[in-house]
């Protein structure tokens, strides 16, 4: 019998959702300072009024919905994907009133895409925006590279035993502290941290290569937020491409490389232990697949006979590809030279590195590598056990900062989740064939979207259908979320319809 | 009759074939000076790889100045005429432009950049198009001579919105007053 959520279980859902928005709110702060530095009036008012309409959100909340019960699995769950929904229309506001977006969707999918470190955008003439605007679009990727419930309970959850719960909803499974707000402060702390290093490099060669200090600083800022969050923003419609530089890409390739390792991987390297990087089942899971992906792009390469020196295949194939396996989504190309230059074997080497993807707990998305490491020990396992005899036990272990022995749920539970990340990018992929996209194209970015990378072969525009439009939003949310929490909101919204009541 | 018809054949074939011959040995939509747009460039590289070509829009961005080179972008998509910051009508894109790595002299001609504030200067660029310029790590990129400002930029008014104040000061009064009612419930409670 299915039981039908008590009114309880209601308001302290939104009590908390109410929070998170709080907390989306306080982000703006930052690109209003932006647009008041810059004397760019109209631009403040619509961070304003965004902000406005968060703390009202959560002042209903508050007067009407706040109560002394701590969250259970269930509300954590509810929470993170109903808050990331709810933040996604908060957060569109700013930048539907901008005026660079036809329709308020276009702007949700833009900010869907912001905070799940996608970096597929519908915004138009991204040439003339401006720098507070600029700034939201990174900030909020650079967040939600953090995760949106890390911000809120760094800053709004204090205390509360439920924290725990609602920080696992959000895809993220490691503690690196005892306690749950500890670790989502050491999270900022390591990503702000890398956010002043990286960014200083990245000014250093921004202005080396012509640019002006202050231009140079914001764009530094900017795209350290895009390649550490592998987001894959940036600020012109250009993208790296804009830059026409071999240092500033090193430098942004190192970034999203590390930003695409586990924060547990970083503060064990943080507090000492270096060795880890080596025993790393992600680490090494990535550097297969990413030696693997290279092999299949070089041979597309070879084929097709573009990009023929060592330097060509590095910044316009190797970069691409590595931004890809990341789910960054910064590129050197354009879009369409995925489908016209590169050939069907390069272009399919990309594809498979995004539906990789990143590690587990960090700011990437796609299957992950914990998730190879685990299939591929299984695998290995199960020819082991067929080569052995019958009554032979036989037995797997991983290295993820310790050792774990594989266990069926473990299994299972790895299994389910691939078998959702397959059914969202073929689902993708068969909808942009039915609607006349060309079938690399629309599996590129349908996988691009599910997968949260941010690269695009070309489908991705303003002007691609609207259920499109609402499949990648989708796509981009539940694959950030890992699913659970969206089969976890579907269930409640099932049984708000048809539970009975608990006695 | 018949022989006014013969008389006019060679001619008549003559003119069919001058308008019909540029057409067919070249697959180029150019116009007039070999003008072509960035989204054909992009396109078609294949086909115009090594060519010389011209391009007309806006500079947009940054010159970035390296040594007796310099770099700029130019945009020659729909905003580049009227952005969305002038009140201009959505594309169903994103800005469609192309790097242009140019002699410095020439790219100092560019006085005003496209950005918020400002619409940048309308240039016309004549160069060899590479659609992986070996010698810039494979960029797409013009390799420009010549670049000569059109029209120059100007600044663009954002003339301030009352319209947005009042919905931003309304919803602060809002909140205000829900602020202040849950401030009386706390306080309630803690008596």
């Amino acid at each position: 019998m299915i039981l039908k959520p008590s009114r309880a279980d209601v308001k302290l859902i939104a009590w908390a959702i109410g929070r998170v928005i709080l907390g989306v709110g306080l982000i703006m702060l930052v690109p209003l300072l932006v647009s008041v530095a810059c004397s760019e009036w109209n631009v403040v008012l619509d961070f304003l009024i965004g902000i406005v309409a968060c703390v009202l959100f959560w002042l209903v909340t508050e007067n009407t919905c706040r109560t002394e019960k701590d969250l259970r699995w269930f509300h954590g769950l509810i929470v993170a994907s109903a808050g990331w929904l709810t933040a996604m229309v908060f957060g569109a506001i700013p930048h539907y009133l901008s005026g660079h977006f036809k329709s308020f969707l276009d702007a949700c999918f833009d900010l869907m895409s912001g905070y799940t470190t996608t970096g597929l955008y519908l915004l138009q003439d991204l040439d003339h925006c401006s720098h507070g605007l600029n700034m939201w679009r990174h900030l909020l990727t650079y967040a939600g590279g953090q995760g949106i419930i890390v911000i809120a309970l760094t800053f709004l959850f204090a205390g509360t035993a439920g924290a725990f719960k609602i920080y696992v909803s959000e895809g993220k499974e490691e503690k690196l502290l005892p306690n749950v707000i500890n670790t989502a402060r050491a999270i900022w702390m390591i990503s702000l941290s890398y956010l002043v290093v990286g960014s200083a490099f990245l000014w250093a060669a921004l202005v080396k290569e012509g640019m002006p200090l202050g231009r140079g600083f914001l764009h530094a800022m900017w795209l350290f937020m895009g390649a550490w969050s592998t987001g894959g923003f940036a600020p012109q419609s250009l993208n790296l491409l804009y830059y026409h530089s071999l240092t500033v890409e090193l430098i942004t390739l190192v970034i999203f490389v590390i930003g695409s390792f586990n924060f547990a991987l970083h503060y064990s390297v943080w507090t000492g232990d270096v060795k880890e990087i080596y025993r790393n089942v992600e680490t090494r899971s990535f550097t297969f697949t990413l030696m693997l992906t290279t092999l299949l792009l070089s041979l597309g390469f070879g084929k097709i006979g573009v990009f023929g020196s060592l330097m060509e295949f590095f910044r316009k194939g190797f970069y691409n590809l590595v931004s890809g396996h990341t789910t960054t989504g910064n590129s050197t190309i354009y879009s369409v030279s995925f489908y016209r230059d590169f050939g069907p074997l390069a272009m399919w080497a990309i594809i498979l590195a995004m539906a990789i993807g990143a590690s587990a707990c960090s700011t990437g998305g796609g299957f992950k590598g914990l998730r190879m490491g685990i299939l591929y020990r299984y695998f290995r396992s199960e020819l082991r056990r067929l080569a052995s005899p019958e009554r032979a036990v036989v037995a797997e272990k991983i290295h993820h900062i310790r050792d774990i022995w594989l266990e069926d749920a473990m299994i299972k539970g790895t299994l389910f989740i691939l078998l959702c990340y397959v059914l969202v990018y073929f689902a993708g992929g068969i909808m942009g064939i039915l609607f006349g996209y060309e079938p690399s194209v629309a599996f590129f970015d349908a996988v691009s979207a599910g997968s949260n990378t941010g690269l695009s072969a070309g489908l991705t525009s303003p002007l691609m259908p609207t259920a499109m439009k609402v499949y990648y939003i989708f796509a981009m949310w539940a694959g950030r979320l890992e699913f659970m929490s969206v089969i976890a909101l579907l269930s409640f919204f099932g049984a708000l319809v048809r539970g009975r009541r608990g006695r | 009759m018949k022989s006014l018809h013969l008389q006019l054949l060679p001619w008549l074939l003559a003119l069919a074939l001058a308008i019909a011959f540029p057409l067919a040995s070249s697959p180029r939509a150019w116009g007039a000076d070999g003008l072509v747009t960035v989204q054909e460039l992009v396109e078609r590289a294949e086909e115009y790889d090594g060519q010389e070509v011209v391009i007309e829009g806006e500079a947009v961005g940054d010159v970035m100045i390296r040594g007796e080179e310099a770099w700029i972008t130019v945009n020659d998509d729909p905003y580049s005429r009227r952005s969305l910051e002038e009140g201009g009508e959505f594309a169903g894109l994103s800005n469609c432009g192309i790097g242009v790595v140019l002699p410095r002299k020439e790219a100092e001609k560019v006085k005003v950049l496209g950005s918020y504030k400002h619409h940048g200067d309308r240039v016309r660029v004549r160069g060899i198009f590479h659609r992986a310029d070996p010698s810039h790590g494979g960029d797409t990129v013009i390799e420009g001579r010549f670049l000569e400002v059109v029209e120059p930029g100007y600044p663009i008014k954002h003339p301030f919105s009352y319209g947005k104040l009042a919905v931003g000061l309304s919803l602060a009064l809002v909140a205000l007053f829900l602020g202040s009612r849950l401030r009386k419930k706390k306080e309630a409670s803690v008596f």
